[in-house]
């Protein structure tokens, strides 16, 4: 009997003091400014092989050409060795390197949005001041880019690419006339929901509407200091990358 | 137990085919192999390993680079003849390994290791192992395993 007592006084106790502590660690976890994305954060795994998606529009002549002169190591054309320019560290561009696997540092300053990447470790740069992106701007491998929040999504819209990086691991390409627009909504405390259109008429025949993907927070990661650096890119690709891609019989 | 074969199939779940010196023992890393072969998601995309396969290979470890976007694991192996061959063993970046819980301390010259990897298709004396092929590790001789998992992954 006094067993049975014991055990009833901690269901009540239980039942009773349990929803007075359940609200206020669902509200520490929502705590939340939309509209500051401060932190560590990486892709979630998805689909897209480290790129926009499996899938992605026709290709105009000049894309297709573009297209088969790439020798990904991912995908459908995927082959040992390959041409994929990060082999010898060419810099990731935008938007690939959002999709790597590797994390990255969103960082406020004023007037603008950084965002410091592992890869290559590289810093991106997202002017949030009204000011217009550039009528005639110099092609580079990260564009140009301007922010605005539209309500609590940042829009990021960039121009001004070189025609030298590719979309992702599976070696699409794209040309000096790519409009990249991104979209981040972080829609909790650990979660920022991401989508992405790429507009390049010069090499896709429609808008390509990448697949939506999640950004996951990585509280406590640090960045580490993680160049690319061609040197030992070059002895790596020597020692390993080479000997593994070889043809069997051919020394 | 010895390395003896390095070439592999590509064939429905069995991928993986090499002679081993003990039998129970080796049965049953066998057994676990094929498990492991059977339900291992190739992530990695390197086309140039065979990502279906989880083969061990025992050696002494000559040399452990950490360097970006590649460490790579160096060690010699004796082959079926006795002839001592030294691997190159890609691995993931040292970001990555940091947040797995390795240092650049983690392994080091005469360090007798089996490393559970991903062979070269083409048979040569290099591998892969990391984070987009699960089951990937290295074994020291005391038991203790360096693995690939993200430990500040929420």
């Amino acid at each position: 009997m006094q067993y049975f007592l014991a055990h009833s006084i901690a269901l009540v106790a239980t039942l009773t003091f349990a929803p007075l502590e359940m609200p206020q660690a669902a509200q520490t976890q929502s705590t939340f400014n939309a509209h500051d994305l401060s932190g560590a954060w990486q892709f979630a795994p998805g689909g897209g092989g480290q790129g926009p998606g499996d899938n992605f529009p026709s290709l105009t002549p000049w894309g297709r050409a573009k297209y088969d002169a790439n020798k990904p190591g991912y995908g459908p054309k995927a082959a040992p060795g390959g041409n994929d320019p990060i082999l010898k560290c060419d810099p990731m561009g935008i938007p690939r390197i959002l999709f790597v696997i590797w994390p990255f540092e969103i960082i406020h300053i004023p007037g603008r949005i950084l965002m410091f990447f592992e890869g290559q470790h590289t810093i991106r740069e997202i002017w949030m001041d009204g000011r217009k992106l550039p009528d005639d701007p110099d092609p580079r491998w990260y564009g140009y880019s301007v922010g605005k929040w539209d309500g609590d999504t940042l829009v990021v819209e960039t121009i001004g690419f070189n025609e030298k990086t590719w979309l992702g691991a599976q070696g699409q390409p794209h040309s000096d006339q790519m409009r990249t627009i991104e979209r981040y909504r972080r829609v909790d405390h650990d979660t920022i929901e991401f989508n992405l259109t790429i507009d390049d008429p010069k090499t896709y025949t429609k808008t390509w509407y990448a697949e939506p993907r999640t950004i996951k927070l990585k509280p406590g990661v640090e960045i580490p200091e993680s160049f690319c650096v061609a040197s030992e890119e070059e002895e790596f690709a020597k020692r390993i990358r080479e000997p593994a891609a070889r043809q069997i019989g051919k020394e | 137990m010895n390395y003896e074969d390095t070439k592999t199939q590509r064939q429905s779940g069995s991928a993986v085919r090499i002679r081993f010196k003990s039998g129970p023992l080796c049965l049953c890393i066998f057994l676990s192999l094929w498990f492991l072969t059977a339900s291992a998601s190739a992530h990695h995309g390197n086309s140039a390993y065979d990502e279906q396969a989880r083969v061990p290979v025992k050696g002494t470890v000559t040399e452990f680079v950490w360097t970006n976007p590649h460490a790579q694991i160096y060690m010699d192996v004796k082959d079926k003849n006795g002839k001592v061959v030294n691997w190159g063993i890609e691995t993931n970046s040292p970001g990555i390994l940091t947040r797995a819980g390795w240092t650049r301390r983690s392994l080091k010259a005469g360090d007798e290791v089996t490393i559970i990897l991903c062979p070269a298709k083409n048979g040569a004396p290099v591998a892969y192992i990391g984070s987009g092929d699960p089951g990937t590790k290295v074994i020291f001789s005391d038991g203790r395993e360096l693995d690939f998992k993200d430990r500040t992954a929420q």
